[in-house]
């Protein structure tokens, strides 16, 4: 468990710092199983910052989503950097920004969290359903501490727990600047079980399932908005001249726009799942992700969002890379 | 009367080789399969899976994406980078339910006339095997 004090602190001696904007971590929700992002301007916003098994939010979306407004005469550019609040795999998309260079090293200040593991909203609530007062959510050594209406529930971790905390192997903040607590050791181990176990289908069966799923889509882009690593100025989705998918809701055009955005993620995609816990429709995006995130590390032997100075994935190549495939 | 189903096949040829094959294939009067309609682009390196994607779509029952041998581009690695992209986008495919085999790539270089040939053959033969692309294809209501 993390000492919230110290994090308090660390973001109290960020935030004095001359050079820093404002530091971004979370805070508690108004109700219910939330936490929400919560940004420092003033050291005594600091007060409010907190870390449970409630931040499952992925905040290195923030610094990408700093507006850049044209300049007025005169007026100097803001240079001063950006403070976020990271867990493991949070880090991972950091690093994987600045090998794309979305971002200097030199603009964020990044704090990292060792995190054992933290509660996947949907599974709580429907364990709790109808809750809107404020709870508390302890973690303790393998088990949740679950406090609601003053009587505390020990619930195993694996009933709580995101995919992504299940096979998580970098507990720990792959690169930061400070350090809250102590590094934790884990044993965890990505095993692909559900990929695998969803390759044995048919073709047909496959089809079958991803058409109910396509079908679902509203297109709002939440998944888009939500991931860290969705950046482009101007999405090929927003694109009008040529306009490569067209906005009508239908299984066509919504079948283009998620196979896109799964291959734009491929080599990218660090498994935050936030782009699956945005999506209002409940479709499983995760899924292609880990697919591509599967293959490339059996294909390439690459891994997204481990070090900064490698190239970008689909940037390089080898000379030897698989092409059985090509005629 | 059901008509014979024929293949529909959108060929992204790359301008330095594959294109130059296509073009040695006509010239040299080899004959092929009239299913596939050819695009030049400048190097296969430019073949966006955005395309593929997009020829899927708007009706083509597959697509073959031609570059020069490796080691042969014009542009030195953009053939490179083309075979690991597609390999993603095969996987991505045949995770989907589609049938990777509707996205066909090839090596084809100036001088192999031939083996162009060889291959519009073969990828048409797989593809009228598939069937026609009912997965997403777009529909105009209008």
């Amino acid at each position: 468990m993390v000492d919230e004090k110290e994090l308090r602190d660390v973001v109290k001696k960020t935030i004095s710092r001359d050079d820093v904007k404002y530091v971004v971590g979370y805070e508690k929700g108004t109700y219910g199983f939330q936490a929400t992002p919560c940004f420092a301007y003033k050291p005594e916003d600091a007060e409010k910052f907190i870390f449970s098994p409630l931040c499952v939010h992925n905040l290195t979306v923030f610094p990408m989503l700093e507006e850049k407004p044209p300049l007025r005469k005169g007026e100097e550019p803001d240079t001063r950097k950006i403070g976020v609040v990271v867990k493991g795999c949070d880090s991972r998309a950091i690093v994987q920004i600045l090998q794309e260079k979305g971002l200097e090293r030199d603009k964020v200040v990044i704090i990292g969290i060792p995190c054992s593991g933290v509660i996947d909203p949907k599974k709580i609530e429907a364990k709790f359903p109808g809750h809107i007062k404020k709870v508390e959510v302890n973690d303790e050594d393998d088990k949740f501490a679950v406090t609601v209406d003053g009587k505390t529930q020990k619930i195993p971790k694996d009933e709580l727990m995101p995919e992504k905390c299940k096979t998580c192997e970098y507990p720990n903040p792959v690169l930061y600047d400070i350090l809250i607590g102590k590094e934790i050791k884990s044993k965890k181990k990505e095993d692909y079980k559900k990929v695998n176990a969803f390759e044995k289908k048919s073709m047909k069966e496959k089809w079958d399932y991803w058409e109910k799923q396509f079908e679902k889509c509203i297109r709002c882009y939440a998944c888009r908005n939500a991931c860290p690593l969705c950046y482009c100025k101007e999405c090929m989705v927003d694109q009008l001249n040529p306009q490569w998918v067209r906005r009508s809701v239908n299984l066509s055009e919504n079948t283009a726009w998620n196979l896109l955005r799964a291959f734009h993620l491929a080599g990218r995609c660090i498994g935050c799942e936030q782009c699956e816990r945005a999506c209002p429709m409940g479709i499983p995006l995760m899924k292609l992700n880990k697919k591509i995130e599967k293959e490339i590390k059996e294909m390439f032997e690459y891994e997204a969002g481990i070090s900064a100075e490698e190239k970008p994935l689909l940037a390089m190549f080898k000379p030897d890379d698989p092409e059985e495939f090509i005629l | 009367m059901k008509e014979k189903f024929e293949p529909n096949i959108i060929g992204f040829l790359c301008n330095w080789c594959s294109y130059a094959g296509a073009d040695l294939a006509g010239t040299s009067r080899i004959q092929y399969p009239p299913n596939l309609k050819a695009i030049r682009v400048m190097c296969s390196g430019r073949v966006n899976p955005i395309f593929v994607i997009n020829a899927l779509q708007q009706g083509a029952d597959g697509v073959l994406i031609g570059g020069c041998h490796p080691g042969d581009c014009h542009y030195e690695r953009g053939n490179y980078l083309a075979r690991r992209r597609m390999a993603v986008l095969k996987k991505l495919l045949e995770h989907t339910g589609i049938d990777p085999n509707r996205v066909r790539m090839t090596w084809v270089s100036a001088a192999e006339g031939n083996k162009f040939a060889e291959v519009v053959k073969e990828v048409t033969e797989d593809i009228r095997k598939l069937g026609p692309m009912q997965h997403f294809k777009r529909e105009n209501k209008w």
